[in-house]
């Protein structure tokens, strides 16, 4: 049946947690492809057929054309699938740059193929020159803010940081009474807990 | 909508011109644009010389905080600018990212259309050219040029295709929630492909709140006659 493997490609999208990345399957990915290129030789073949029996292609309207017809709208709906594919993925990783930065940990990059590996650092790299330009940091401050300093309780071992005005040795467990930014990079890695009391 | 800008009360002289500064009409201005932007589905003019003005005064704000700290003003007034200084400093970032996050949805609509591309700060143009290279190249190279000749353009389905139809657009047709500043007559409304006869004859009045089609208010959110809420 056509069209089946690639709407189960853009199906495995929507299965799993939202903004989780699924391992890009290389080998249904191809197949789809594999199916747009018997598609095209079919398509061509019909058209030489028509042509062969000194038909006009343009104003024809018999089986060969409609099976042409069939066999072009197939292709561009696997197009479509396949873009929709990648988008959706491209989507995902470009909430991961906002939510991590620059380095993925090798857990998330094992799923990536190797152009969206190209797209992530294309991408880091357009927005850190962005950033740049403008002389603001824009992945702090996400939500609004309701103090200014806030109490944190660090999780893992951090140790001697430089931080906005003072540096502060972030030993587990510790408890500290630190700048909103400052705190926000290592909460959103996970590193550390906000206490609100 | 009050404006919650410098401290309830004046602590000392050299703090009124800071408060003159800080709580003047730009902070409104850019929580008005901040509002704006978020809710309409297009992307709106970039506001350059308002940006300015609140960059320079966050940097100044920051400057004086840090005096403050240094000489030993009473903590609670410091903590008071610095919140301040946050909200303000919120404001500007969630802006900047609310467009940023438009123009990576409408990429290829915003490259195609002048009137849109015209919108743009300098640096969002630089990053619009330097983001579109980066998702063409990641498109092509893992899908379009795998298929065959006459479907590997980007923003049409086949070189049969009669316009551009793999372009994303913003939905013009999105309800939006918006109150009118002045007097708004009903011709002001008008969807310009429609007579008066079988159009709404509406007006809006100053302060009143109106649930409509975006595109119907376009025009008067870019003349600064309504505000979306």
């Amino acid at each position: 049946m056509y069209g089946r493997k690639a709407s189960q490609l853009v199906r495995e999208l929507t299965g799993g947690e939202k903004g989780q990345l699924k391992a890009f399957n290389d080998d249904l990915f191809n197949q789809v492809i594999k199916e747009c290129s018997s598609h095209h030789v079919g398509l061509q073949a019909l058209f030489r057929n028509m042509q062969e029996e000194g038909l006009d292609i343009q104003t024809t309207r018999n089986a060969d054309f409609y099976g042409a017809l069939i066999h072009h709208l197939s292709l561009t709906r696997n197009k479509r699938c396949l873009m929709a594919y990648m988008y959706n993925r491209a989507e995902v990783i470009r909430s991961l740059k906002w939510k991590l930065g620059r380095v993925l940990p090798n857990e998330l990059v094992t799923k990536l193929s190797n152009s969206e590996k190209e797209y992530f650092k294309g991408y880091s790299a357009a927005l850190d020159a962005y950033m740049n330009e403008m002389n603001l940091d824009l992945t702090v401050d996400m939500v609004p803010p309701k103090d200014p300093y806030i109490q944190v309780r660090v999780l893992d071992d951090i140790g001697e940081v430089l931080l906005t005005d003072r540096s502060a040795n972030l030993a587990r467990y510790s408890m500290h009474f630190l700048k909103r930014t400052d705190a926000e990079q290592y909460i959103c890695q996970g590193l550390m807990e906000e206490l609100l009391s | 909508m009050d404006s919650e800008s410098g401290p309830a009360d004046k602590p000392s002289g050299g703090a009124e011109e800071l408060e003159a500064l800080v709580s003047t009409t730009d902070v409104e201005l850019l929580k008005r644009a901040w509002r704006n932007e978020k809710a309409a589905p297009e992307i709106l003019r970039f506001e350059t010389h308002l940006i300015d003005r609140v960059a320079g005064q966050l940097q100044l704000m920051e400057e004086t905080v840090d005096d403050f700290v240094e000489s030993g003003i009473d903590p609670l007034t410091v903590s008071l600018y610095q919140m301040d200084l946050d909200r303000t400093q919120f404001l500007l970032r969630s802006y900047l990212r609310i467009r940023l996050q438009k123009i990576e949805k409408f990429m290829f609509h915003i490259l195609k259309t002048n009137e849109l591309h015209d919108r743009l700060s300098k640096q969002e143009k630089n990053f619009t050219r330097r983001y579109s290279e980066v998702i063409g190249k990641h498109l092509e190279e893992s899908v379009l040029l795998n298929l065959p000749d006459n479907y590997q353009s980007l923003l049409r389905q086949s070189t049969t295709s009669e316009e551009d139809d793999m372009v994303p657009e913003p939905q013009m047709d999105a309800f939006v929630v918006c109150r009118a500043r002045e007097y708004v007559g009903p011709s002001e409304l008008q969807d310009s492909n429609k007579s008066l006869a079988t159009d709404l004859l509406m007006e809006m009045e100053p302060g009143e709140l109106f649930f409509i089609p975006f595109k119907r208010i376009k025009k008067l959110l870019e003349n600064g006659k309504v505000d979306l809420v």
